[in-house]
């Protein structure tokens, strides 16, 4: 039987991040109390330790409800994650009113992530507008973290990441961090006359790059996977198929309005997909 | 399979009275007809009408509570009926709960109240008004893997009893019955095969079905069709395959403590807000996208391959409920002769 | 689950289909489902009456009575409420006067409630300051009606629809705000029936006809004028009904002579050739029915725009007949009940005139007391009259004038300036918060009584569940405080005995009981000795005035134009998911799910020019108020018009509307006034009127 019931986790720590957008810290309160008492490690009914880059949980924030979210990091042995979120509507306004040790609740994870297997290997092109680059977080984090440096030889990555404004833009810890190892484009919608545009800075949206960074590859790019506000990515896939790209190789990451996040509410239906299960993550032939 | 011949219908009721809660179909002063709850002491006579509301709510609850959170964990409220009957259930909406027997096979909520559940089918001999059950495949007759137990009208008040499984079979033990004769099968059939002639000609629904999934259609013609959508609901709450639904937290305070609920309750996809999300991004802002895909969803055969069948099971509810006159009637028309 | 249904009528609309709520074995309201055999709705409901069980579920509603203190409320016994009320309102009355007194009805409550409120009001606190909310909907169809025909109600029924070759639907938008009479007009269209749709917006039916009259806000007794100027020239009129049934048609004729459609294109933005075009279908249709609402009442014009509705059907003879006739659009469950009981302060219940001896006589026998005899105060005038503290106390249930009122401010202030307001009320309202007292109503699930209906139906309502916790009917909760006060008036013991003792002194309904009510699925008044099974089609061999009337009206312009300041005009429009101030459909999460609590229809070229996107936060102003909401682009709205509903207490638009008022009925131009709106930060929401009020 499907579980609709949430884990209970405490809201650990937040970290500001852009226009209105904070890192947050939780923690599974379940897996901790259980692997003081006994041996056991976790009850874990929701297999929080098989969580994977681009899959979702749903956050349950008491007397509001519950949205959908994705990991920058997964479940660790402590049962500590983290989630970039935006303030959009009713939950994330009331989630960024709270106090650190609250006590609300998680579900997950859930969907298809990211084809990992497909990547292994492959020359990868990533192109994210604004918080659509959350979901790719962890992704990248394993291809550039210094210790266990997973990119195989000769394995290019290449990141094009779109927002709306200097101000606007997520994550620049992290690209600040990822750049010493693969190449970033940056662009953006709107640019105020006294700024000037640094070397890696560009006017415009993530689509007016790929050419560029398709060129910069040195061996043919073979896998391209995308995420941030649907229209830019339909653009996107329709101009690396036009470059050569297979639509089965291009992947996008969907985001939809979601209530049960297992396949039953209806809400998150696109043609005769759920994006709950049979998404979010979906390739560009999937979506013709 | 097991067939018997039953001479007295209120027999089988009261057999059925004994361990189960037993509901029916009762028609009103106004001719409404609804499922009720029958105690011993009522004797209703078994009517092959078709409830304005289906059985649907029987297992998916309109609204129900999900859970509980205390301040410290999250509880899960799952309902437990009593084992109960529905009595005469017409095939159309049998179809329908094999339907969403699938569509909710891990849900936990549907299953504790599904799994109480004793379905005695009720075969039509007559067309109804607004069905064309026969053209989507889920009537006149009860299919055999839709009920329990299946009831045939004979003549003289009598009636054909089919057992389709252990269920069906576990349930009717210790009532004296009388074997049947095989013939009384091929009766049935006979009668079967005749109501299924009287239906009118529904071959516009075939039409329209076939034109739905040619990808012929243009926006346009949904757009115009939709202009008629009224976003009132009534059809998706009516219609017995439905099933979409949304969630809500509510803060319930008793005497004791304060405690926080959640609950799902049905909810409709030509709501235009159905599927907005936070930032006002709405992938079907349109009316015309959220009408065809409600026919979309009945009828395409991308929907056909999962469930083995259309989702549409041919009550025509939707028709009789629609105050904008766009019901599976009208559009399949409109589809055949417009589109 | 299994539940029983009870068969009752939809609380929503003046069309009040037929529903049956389902209750539980634990007497819990369930869910609705539509009546298949209800005269008018043949099972179906709109989005409203699908969510009745969410509109009064008892989360959130109002359990016992509460006093105010400050800005907090505390909850007290029901005889504190009453006995504080009581001493209040004798004291108020011994010190001033009984006309520094007065009660507002309401439109949502049952006959019997608003039929016991204005006996209270005449026989108890003796005044006749009572009103509700017809005031600010159809008060000029009233009056308009009266003059011309005889009668303030709509001529013709329902089902007429299906029976008629032409529908003129004029300042309504009936799949909004009626949607199961507008569902009936798109069918009927469907089948053949000819549809004119005369708006300034597009809305719904004028997407579906090439007749789509798209005139200028405040325009239609000029279109009017120019459409009879062409059937009395094109000799299009009914020559033999206008002799035999009418008087006045000379001088119409001489009246509209130079009108000609030319002559109003500017006036009207509409073309002359579709004006002629109009003219000749209207009148040369076998059977017509107009259907107009509040885009013809809500002006300084209102019952001049309603008179001259009434010239164009007497023309064409297009009334008294099966499929024809003039037929407002009442826009709540019991507004025809309401006014039908008198709550108006010139009338008695079935309009008998309050100034008129022989029914002062008539009542005060009834009653067994001398009823109040100076004319009484309109709604408007009471708050008028609260503001320079010549009026003191205010009973009120089941509205909420702070939201549905023009001029919010004005009605607050108003309010706040009284000695004593009293509110009785399902759940918290924006006017409730101002009261000294809230009594607990219980919603029309929790009572019987009946409803009447826009085509004059008078419909069962029947109780479906125990009331909550405290809350009290209206008519009870007033008999109580009538025997506080020491009267036993309003001495009933049931619904039934309400309605028996109105049937008895008003004319129209002397033939009804409830349970022939319940037996004929409703009786349209009026229904009399001569007429025991009710009336469907009114005027079919005489007016009640003998012959109707043609009034010569003239065009009157909107009185707030726009100019360089406010250079946009605003008109208030309903979604057909929220009825009134929203109290009830709001608390439905799918209905309350489908808008941004406050929106602002803006034509796309509008909103491009002002760097306005869709979804992004506005403000509004007028001369009167300020608001901010969200735009949602559109081009059912023209170039130089902005809709706003006035469901919304965030944003409300009687901020903004304009007080100017119809000279006969004091009904305000609700339906124009210039605004300015400008765009405001992105990404940040709107600030509630609340906030920003808390702000100054």
């Amino acid at each position: 039987m499907l579980n609709h019931i949430p884990d209970p986790i405490e809201l650990v720590n937040y970290i500001d991040d852009g226009e209105q957008a904070r890192h947050f810290q939780f923690r599974l309160l379940n897996i901790q109390k259980i692997s003081e008492k006994s041996t056991v490690k976790s009850i874990d009914k929701h297999q929080w330790h098989n969580a994977k880059p681009g899959q979702f949980f749903m956050l349950n924030v008491p007397s509001i409800g519950e949205a959908a979210f994705t990991f920058t990091e997964p479940p660790n042995e402590q049962g500590e994650f983290r989630a970039l979120i935006r303030q959009m509507g009713k939950l994330t306004r009331t989630l960024f009113t709270l106090p650190k040790g609250e006590v609300l609740g998680a579900r997950g994870p859930f969907g298809r992530g990211w084809p990992l297997e497909r990547i292994a290997q492959h020359n990868i092109i990533i192109i994210a507008g604004g918080c659509g680059l959350a979901p790719l977080v962890n992704l990248i984090n394993n291809f550039t973290a210094t210790k266990s440096r997973n990119l195989a030889d000769n394995q290019q990555l290449v990141l094009i990441y779109g927002a709306q404004s200097k101000a606007a833009q997520l994550l620049t810890t992290e690209r600040m961090r990822w750049q010493k190892q693969i190449k970033i484009y940056n662009t953006l919608d709107e640019v105020e006359h006294q700024y000037t545009l640094a070397e890696n800075e560009s006017q415009g949206t993530p689509v007016d790059c790929i050419d560029s960074a398709l060129a910069s590859f040195t061996r043919p790019v073979t896998i391209a996977l995308l995420c941030g506000p649907e229209s830019m990515m339909q653009s996107a896939a329709k101009r690396l198929v036009k470059s050569g790209l297979a639509s089965k190789d291009i992947f996008l990451a969907i985001e939809r309005r979601m209530h049960c996040a297992v396949g039953l509410c209806g809400h998150c239906y696109l043609n005769q997909h759920y994006v709950c299960k049979n998404g979010p993550t979906f390739s560009w032939q999937e979506l013709q | 399979m097991e067939v018997y011949q039953l001479d007295d219908l209120t027999q089988l009721q009261q057999h059925l009275l004994v361990q189960h809660q037993l509901y029916q179909v009762i028609k009103n002063d106004d001719e409404q007809c609804a499922w009720q709850q029958q105690t011993k002491e009522a004797n209703e006579p078994l009517i092959a009408m078709l409830p304005q509301s289906s059985a649907k709510n029987f297992f998916f609850a309109e609204h129900e509570s999900l859970l509980i959170f205390n301040g410290d964990y999250f509880q899960e409220t799952l309902p437990t009926p009593e084992p109960f009957v529905l009595f005469g259930v017409l095939s159309c909406d049998l179809t329908a709960i094999s339907y969403q027997d699938k569509f909710f096979q891990d849900d936990p909520y549907y299953q504790a109240r599904r799994k109480q559940c004793l379905l005695v089918g009720l075969d039509c001999i007559q067309p109804c008004q607004q069905g064309f059950c026969p053209t989507v495949d889920a009537g006149p007759g009860v299919r055999q893997h839709n009920a329990d137990i299946i009831l045939h009208p004979l003549a003289n008040q009598q009636w054909l009893l089919i057992t389709t499984n252990d269920k069906g079979a576990e349930a009717i033990k210790g009532l004296a019955l009388t074997t049947s004769h095989w013939h009384l099968l091929t009766q049935r059939d006979l009668t079967l095969r005749q109501c299924e002639q009287d239906f009118p000609d529904h071959s516009y629904i075939i039409n329209g079905i076939d034109k739905l999934n040619s990808g012929e259609i243009k926006d346009s013609f949904w757009q115009q069709l939709a202009v008629q959508c009224l976003g009132c609901s009534g059809c998706t709450t009516l219609c017995p395959t439905c099933s979409c639904y949304s969630t809500r937290s509510i803060s319930v305070e008793s005497e004791q403590n304060k405690v926080i609920k959640q609950e799902r309750f049905w909810d409709s996809c030509l709501y235009e807000s159905f599927q907005r999300e936070a930032s006002f991004h709405n992938p079907s802002s349109e009316a015309g996208k959220r009408v065809q895909r409600f026919w979309q969803h009945k009828f395409g055969n991308e929907f056909f391959t999962t469930f083995n069948r259309h989702g549409c099971v041919g009550c025509g509810r939707c028709e009789q409920t629609c105050p904008g006159v766009i019901g599976v009637h009208s559009v399949m028309k409109r589809i055949t002769n417009d589109a | 689950m299994s539940a029983s249904l009870i068969k009752t009528t939809c609380p929503f609309c003046g069309v009040g289909c037929g529903m049956y709520l389902k209750v539980n074995q634990h007497g819990q309201l369930l869910s609705v489902e539509p009546q298949q055999s209800h005269p008018i709705s043949q099972g179906k409901l709109c989005d409203k009456g699908w969510s009745t069980a969410y509109a009064i579920d008892s989360y959130q509603r109002i359990t016992q009575p509460l006093k105010r203190i400050n800005k907090s409320f505390y909850p007290i016994s029901w005889h504190e409420a009453l006995t504080t009320i009581a001493d209040e309102l004798t004291a108020i009355i011994d010190e001033s006067g009984s006309n520094t007194v007065g009660i507002i009805s309401s439109a949502r409550a049952s006959n019997e409630d608003n039929y016991a409120a204005q006996k209270f009001a005449r026989a108890v606190l003796k005044t006749n300051n009572i009103d509700h909310c017809a005031r600010i909907c159809h008060s000029p169809t009233v009056a308009g009606l009266k003059q011309s025909l005889g009668s303030g109600a709509m001529t013709n029924s329902a089902k007429d629809i299906f029976q008629t070759d032409l529908i003129l639907v004029i300042g309504a938008d009936p799949t909004e705000n009626h949607s199961i009479l507008g569902g009936h007009i798109m069918q009927a269209h469907a089948q053949g029936t000819e549809l004119i749709v005369v708006d300034p917006r597009v809305t719904r039916l004028a997407k579906l006809t090439p007749m789509h009259l798209q005139l200028k806000l405040g325009s239609n007794i000029a279109l009017i004028n120019a459409l009879l100027h062409v059937i009395i020239k094109e000799q299009w009129f009914d020559e033999n009904f206008v002799k035999s049934r009418c008087q006045g048609f000379e001088q119409l004729v001489k009246h509209v002579k130079a009108i000609t459609p030319e002559s109003v294109e500017s006036v009207t933005g509409v073309d002359a050739e579709l004006i002629r075009a109009t003219a000749r279908a209207y009148s040369q249709a076998e059977r017509a029915m107009i259907f107009y609402g509040m885009g013809i009442t809500q002006y300084v014009s209102g019952t001049n725009n309603v008179i001259s509705l009434a010239n164009l059907a007497l023309s064409c003879g297009h009334i008294g007949k099966a499929g024809t006739g003039v037929n407002p659009l009442r826009g709540q469950n019991n507004v025809q009940g309401a006014c039908d009981m008198g709550c108006l302060p010139n009338v008695y219940p079935g309009y008998q005139a309050v100034a008129e001896l022989v029914n002062q006589e008539k009542f005060s026998k009834a009653w067994g007391t001398e009823v109040a005899q100076p004319p009484g105060l309109t709604s408007l005038g009471m708050t008028k009259a609260a503001q320079s503290g010549d009026f003191r106390a205010l009973l009120l249930f089941g509205e909420d004038p702070v939201v549905t009122d023009p001029d919010q401010n004005h009605v607050q202030s108003s309010l706040k300036n009284l000695d004593l307001l009293v509110v009785a009320e399902l759940t918290m309202t924006e006017t409730a918060k101002l009261a000294d007292i809230i009594l607990p109503a219980v919603s029309f699930a929790e009572k019987d009584g009946t409803f009447t209906n826009c085509e004059r139906r008078v419909q069962k309502v029947n109780q479906a569940l125990a009331p909550l916790a405290e809350a009290k009917g209206d008519w009870q909760w007033l008999q109580a405080l009538a025997k506080q006060m020491g009267s036993q008036a309003l001495n009933w013991q049931n619904s039934e005995e309400v309605f028996n003792e109105m049937a008895s002194l008003t004319p129209a309904y002397q033939a009804m009981t409830y349970q022939k009510i319940a037996d004929k699925s409703g009786l349209q008044w009026p229904c009399t000795k001569e007429t025991p099974d009710g009336t469907a089609i009114l005027h079919q061999q005489s007016f009640p005035i003998g012959k109707a009337r043609f009034i010569c009206v003239n065009q009157v312009d909107i009185d707030e134009p726009i100019d360089e300041n406010y250079p946009l005009l605003l008109t208030t429009n309903r979604l057909h998911f929220h009825y009134g101030c929203g109290s009830m459909t709001r608390k439905s999460p799918l209905l309350e799910r489908e808008t941004p609590p406050g929106i602002l229809f803006i034509n796309p070229d509008d909103a491009k020019a002002l760097h306005i996107t869709h979804q992004a936060p506005v403000s509004v102003k007028s001369r009167r108020g300020y608001v901010e909401t969200r735009a949602m682009l559109s081009d059912d709205v023209p170039i130089g018009i902005v809709a706003m509903p006035y469901h919304f207490k965030e944003a409300p638009s009687n901020q903004l509307t304009n007080t100017a008022q119809d000279p006969v009925t004091k009904m305000p131009e609700l339906k124009a006034c210039a605004v300015v709106v400008t765009a405001l930060a992105k990404g940040i929401a709107p600030k509630t009127i609340q906030q920003l009020q808390e702000a100054q």
